[in-house]
């Protein structure tokens, strides 16, 4: 019997490293390490305010996700910056929405079959539902 | 089993990623902290890649990045002629020195009380970060814009490369002690105090010196101009990227290549091992950083070692698949179009 070639197998991994979540800049002001500053005396933050938000920032951004789903497969038109507008069915999104994936990118020197938009580059987007 | 490196992707910078340090190993792991075009540097828990938050200030891109060795300050070079400090816990910024012109390296003391920065103006300054008010000390001589500036052999020496010229100078009289010229472009320089070494990268060249007189050691020639390269903390192997995408692994000893990695969709402009030699980082003209295994298969922070008869079935798979699919099809897209995205170098974009 013929032996069959060694297939590597990738290594597995428990999870994916966390990015920034997009409208913080971080730095958990609970986080491991402020022990190493002495307390600042704040007062207690109220619940009820902050609670709302935090309920208000989800519905935005289950909305947001939802919209990208419905957007998967349709062609979109993007305004960028130096007045340029291009248009391309949209493919996916990557965990941060940092990038866009899209094919079928028609732009002013040509159709490119598959092309990663950088979502800083973008104005404006629309497309019809 | 035989087992495939599976590079972790840390998310969160848009633009080219073009430096990045580690901390020393604190109570709390090490960390790193990477340069990116996009002004936002960003620090990170070491082992595991997980973002812990963004440094923000700078208006324009930024050059060099560096953590002090308990990870308690950072400091930073930009495009907008300014030098970061800052407290590296909570994000603020503590400190901005002005510059002429576009800064591009700093470095701490190891007792974290002076910072160098280097930069287009051919100049090196060493501020007192205990007098903040202070004029820094220059030193003059660079005929090329500084691009990478160090201390080395115990902070009483300087390290710094401008475009073909390595120098040593003496902290103590403010002189050059020593010069080295090489034919092509200097594009990094790593110090390793255990040892005293100082690794060189131009060309195609990965050179090693003698951090205290500048002597040759070796030097390894790799398939493709290499942007960066960084030396194992116990000197087992030599890790380098360059303009081709590929991560090669060489035995420092024998200068075999052990291993060649591709998975940047662009030119890789920095590589460095973490403190503990379990991993390396590396930044790229793809705007991402990775993690790679030093030692691909253990387990070690998000890398997990899965034996055949410890799969617990069905469900495991599709978990453990998902990030290299997503990967796996992330190349294919790039493959195609790798040419025209990334044609030019960067030193022509910038």
């Amino acid at each position: 019997m013929q032996s069959l070639p060694i297939i590597p197998v990738p290594v597995p991994v428990l999870r994916l490293p966390r990015g920034p979540d997009g409208f913080s800049r971080g730095f958990a002001p609970d986080g491991r390490r402020t022990i190493l500053r002495p307390e600042v005396g704040e007062g207690r933050i109220q619940d009820p305010p902050e609670s709302q938000e935090q309920r208000a920032r989800a519905v935005l951004r289950e909305r947001y996700l939802r919209s990208l789903l419905a957007m998967v497969g349709h062609p979109v038109s993007f305004t960028l910056h130096e007045g340029v507008h291009v248009t391309a069915q949209f493919g996916a999104t990557d965990l941060d929405v940092a990038n866009f994936y899209v094919s079928q990118l028609q732009t002013p020197i040509g159709v490119q079959a598959e092309a990663l938009l950088r979502c800083s580059d973008i104005i404006s987007y629309s497309f019809k539902l | 089993m035989a087992m495939r490196q599976t590079p972790l992707t840390c998310s969160g910078h848009t633009r080219p990623v073009v430096d990045l340090a580690f901390s020393g190993i604190t109570p709390y792991g090490y960390f790193l902290i990477s340069a990116c075009k996009d002004g936002k540097p960003m620090l990170r828990q070491g082992d595991t890649g997980d973002w812990i938050g963004t440094f923000l200030g700078h208006k324009g891109a930024v050059w060099g990045a560096t953590l002090n060795k308990d990870a308690t300050k950072a400091a930073t070079a930009a495009a907008d002629f300014t030098a970061k400090v800052w407290d590296a816990v909570s994000g603020d910024e503590l400190m901005t020195l002005a510059h002429k012109h576009i800064v591009k390296t700093v470095d701490f003391t190891q007792d974290s009380n002076y910072l160098l920065t280097g930069g287009q103006d051919k100049l090196l300054r060493i501020y007192d970060l205990n007098k903040p008010e202070a004029e820094p000390k220059e030193i003059s001589g660079h005929t090329s814009g500084i691009k990478k500036a160090l201390w080395c052999s115990e902070d009483k020496q300087i390290l710094s490369a401008d475009d073909k010229t390595v120098r040593l100078w003496d902290h103590a009289t403010m002189t050059e002690v020593k010069s080295l010229n090489f034919n092509m472009s200097v594009s990094s320089m790593e110090y390793i105090p255990e040892g005293e070494i100082l690794v060189i990268t131009y060309g195609r060249s990965i050179a090693f010196h003698s951090a205290v007189s500048l002597e040759p050691i070796k030097s390894f020639e790799a398939p493709a101009t290499i942007n960066s390269a960084s030396l194992h903390p116990e000197k087992e192997f030599l890790v380098a990227g360059g303009e081709d995408f590929k991560l090669y692994k060489y035995d420092y000893n024998s200068g075999e290549e052990l291993e060649s990695y591709k998975g940047h969709f662009g030119p890789i402009h920095c590589v460095r091992f973490s403190p503990d030699g379990e991993l390396y980082a590396s930044g790229s003209e793809d705007g991402t950083l990775r993690l790679w295994q030093t030692v691909v298969g253990k387990t070690y922070g998000l890398w997990k070692c899965v034996l055949p008869e410890e799969d617990s079935g069905e469900l495991a798979k599709p978990k453990i698949g998902f990030p290299e699919t997503a990967e796996e099809e992330l190349e294919e897209i790039a493959s195609e179009n790798s040419d025209s995205i990334y044609s030019s170098t960067p030193e022509v974009k910038a």
